[in-house]
């Protein structure tokens, strides 16, 4: 168990920055997840706290103790890895015990150890097998058994489900989640994906080349995204971003007029979630361009001027296109974005 | 147009004609070989073939009683083995420092290595035998076993390095993170992870060491260090002249170990090992 602080963590390569200028309290117990996209820099933070990397410059302390030059070997840190990196040549028992007789730990204590760990990932029947006998999930699973038998200070987990298929993944991640809550052990968890980062932490941080954009817990960072980027990385489909003018209390953009804050002047981008956007009205006006009910909801796309904006419709609306179509926005739920991307906040 | 298909067990049979005949041409040089070699001496030169010769152990005979067989054997046996366990050693670590370690003149060093393997053998020869005179270790087996493990040395460790290339990083990542050392990847994870590679570099020095003539020739000159190669160039059949028919069969033992090998090496040169290691 151990808090984890970066303190001005830097990365560079030659001269390309991998991680820039980057200060993060992760507090004891918590499930932080590192969200954006591929060559963010996401990964390479986390192998900067596993010791795989060393930072250009700042400070890794974990549990209280500075580890920014100590080797990967001397933190008592478990990583789970994208391709889940088990020894092919050893059993999964093996492969389990592997930390457990480079940590120095009693060969008594061993089998007890690595049964409870398996059981834990509902893997005691395979013990014997090889890794190559085992499917995706399964490996994923004694991967994971191996970062939990040795409980170390913090869990790194490093896309654990990005080569699992939707169903594993979704009973993957609900398994993680609670043996993370069952052990407390510190995690780390590094993903693109947004559903996992939603699902499964206490906080997000989400970055973008080489820099965090936001951190906050999943409401923070939906409801109240602090840039573009941010605003049309996390929903599923993401926030509607449309580029305008807004003078004199109203925003408008081709087919948009809507009404804005007065503090709201000038080139701005209005964002709004497909969820706050309703049939009928007219903030918005501009034509049919498809209909995908789901089974739960519907989603409508509208095209206005050349783009093109998601509405989530009741359950029942269908439409042919290319058919006129009016919308209203929730006037609660507007966010505006200034030329620089970042969020337009009232003075008051 | 669909063709007209054939039933299943016409096309196999045809395979396995195809196939027969094919590993029967294959064959037929040691197949003749141990014709010769079990025929009577006087059925060896004849104007016409002689298809269906008598069976002799002439040849068999005359071998067992008039050379040193095992001898020449014992001397391949130690220096063989010897060179490629010499090569082994060396050439592991190495390969696995050129192959993850970053140091400045990695590609450099690498081809270095190699490229002693370009150098026509004759240049050294001369440099060679004085350096082993000076250490007194001419008609020497052990003289032999260092040559041949210098010979082979640059193949066995770019073939290693090539294996070690293909093993995923991420395993040398987990095995630091779960608390291994450098030693201690490589002896429990990285060797036999490569393990197939290791033993087709082993079976390839093996097979060249066997077949080495020049240096040895140049370094045995008595029966002391003679290995099956030389020996059997210098094996003429004794004070009767020319006798082909041991000399088929002399060719032929010398020829069964580096056959054994082949088989071997054909069994490791799937890399079957690494699968599941990662992603499917």
């Amino acid at each position: 168990m151990a808090s984890i602080h970066l303190q001005n963590i830097e990365k560079r390569y030659g001269g390309f920055v991998g991680v820039q200028n980057m200060s993060l309290e992760i507090a004891d117990e918590e499930f932080l997840v590192l969200l954006g996209p591929s060559g963010c820099g996401k990964t390479t933070t986390m192998r900067m706290i596993a010791g795989l990397e060393l930072p250009t410059d700042g400070k890794i302390v974990i549990g209280g103790e500075e580890m920014t030059e100590i080797d990967a070997r001397d933190r008592d840190v478990a990583m789970v890895f994208q391709g889940y990196a088990l020894y092919p040549n050893m059993s999964i028992y093996e492969n389990i015990r592997f930390p457990l007789r480079m940590r120095g730990i009693p060969a008594s204590e061993h089998d007890a150890r690595i049964r409870q760990a398996a059981d834990m990932v509902e893997l005691g029947g395979f013990l014997d097998r090889k890794p190559g006998a085992l499917s995706g999930g399964q490996r994923q699973r004694a991967a994971l058994a191996r970062a939990v038998v040795r409980q170390p200070q913090v869990f790194l987990m490093d896309e654990p489900l990005s080569n699992l298929d939707a169903k594993l993944r979704q009973s993957m991640r609900v398994q993680i989640k609670h043996m993370q809550r069952q052990l407390k052990v510190t995690t780390v968890y590094v993903t693109h994906d947004q559903i996992e980062a939603m699902t499964l932490a206490d906080r997000i941080v989400i970055m973008n080349k080489g820099a965090i954009q936001q951190v906050g817990t999943p409401d923070q960072i939906y409801s109240d995204p602090a840039n573009t980027f941010v605003a049309g990385f996390i929903g599923s489909p993401p926030m509607n971003l449309i580029e305008g003018t807004a003078q004199n209390g109203r925003f408008v953009a081709p087919g948009v007029s809507a009404p804005c804050p007065d503090y709201v002047r000038g080139k701005v981008t209005l964002g709004v979630r497909p969820e706050d956007c309703h049939v009928g009205g007219d903030d918005l006006q501009g034509m049919v361009y498809g209909v995908e009910p789901t089974g739960d909801t519907t989603y409508l796309t509208v095209l206005a001027g050349t783009k093109k904006i998601e509405v989530k419709a009741a359950r029942e609306y269908r439409s042919d296109i290319d058919v006129p179509v009016g919308i209203t926005f929730d006037p609660a739920h507007l966010y505006f974005f200034g030329e620089d991307g970042q969020r337009i906040r009232g003075t008051a | 147009m669909a063709k007209p298909r054939k039933s299943r067990g016409e096309s196999l049979l045809l395979r396995y004609l195809v196939l027969g005949g094919w590993a029967l041409v294959c064959l037929l040089p040691i197949l003749w070989f141990l014709s010769i070699g079990f025929r009577p001496r006087t059925e060896v030169i004849t104007p016409h073939p002689i298809y269906w010769p008598t069976f002799s152990l002439d040849a068999w005979h005359l071998l067992m009683s008039d050379w040193p067989i095992a001898l020449y054997l014992r001397n391949s046996v130690i220096a063989v083995a010897g060179s490629v366990v010499i090569d082994l050693l060396l050439a592991i670590p190495a390969a696995y420092a050129l192959a993850r370690y970053e140091f400045k003149g990695r590609e450099d060093i690498g081809f270095y290595i190699l490229s002693t393997r370009m150098m026509a053998p004759a240049i050294v020869a001369v440099p060679i035998f004085f350096l082993f005179k000076t250490l007194g270790l001419l008609d020497s087996v052990w003289a032999l076993m260092l040559i041949y493990a210098a010979i082979n040395l640059s193949l066995v460790t770019w073939i290693i390095r090539s294996y070690m290339l293909d093993i995923p990083k991420e395993l040398e990542d987990a095995a630091r993170t779960d608390g291994a050392g450098d030693l201690t990847i490589l002896r429990e994870i990285i060797v036999p992870a490569c393990l197939p590679g290791i033993i087709t570099a082993a079976v390839i020095a093996a097979i060249f060491a066997i077949n080495e003539f020049l240096f040895t020739l140049l370094i045995a000159s008595t029966s002391n260090a003679y290995t099956m190669s030389v020996a059997l160039a210098n094996f003429t059949g004794g004070s009767d002249g020319i006798i082909y028919n041991a000399i088929a069969l002399v060719s032929f033992i010398a020829f069964v170990p580096i056959l054994i090998l082949v088989i071997l090496i054909q069994k490791h040169l799937s890399r079957g090992l690494t699968m599941g290691a990662v992603k499917g």
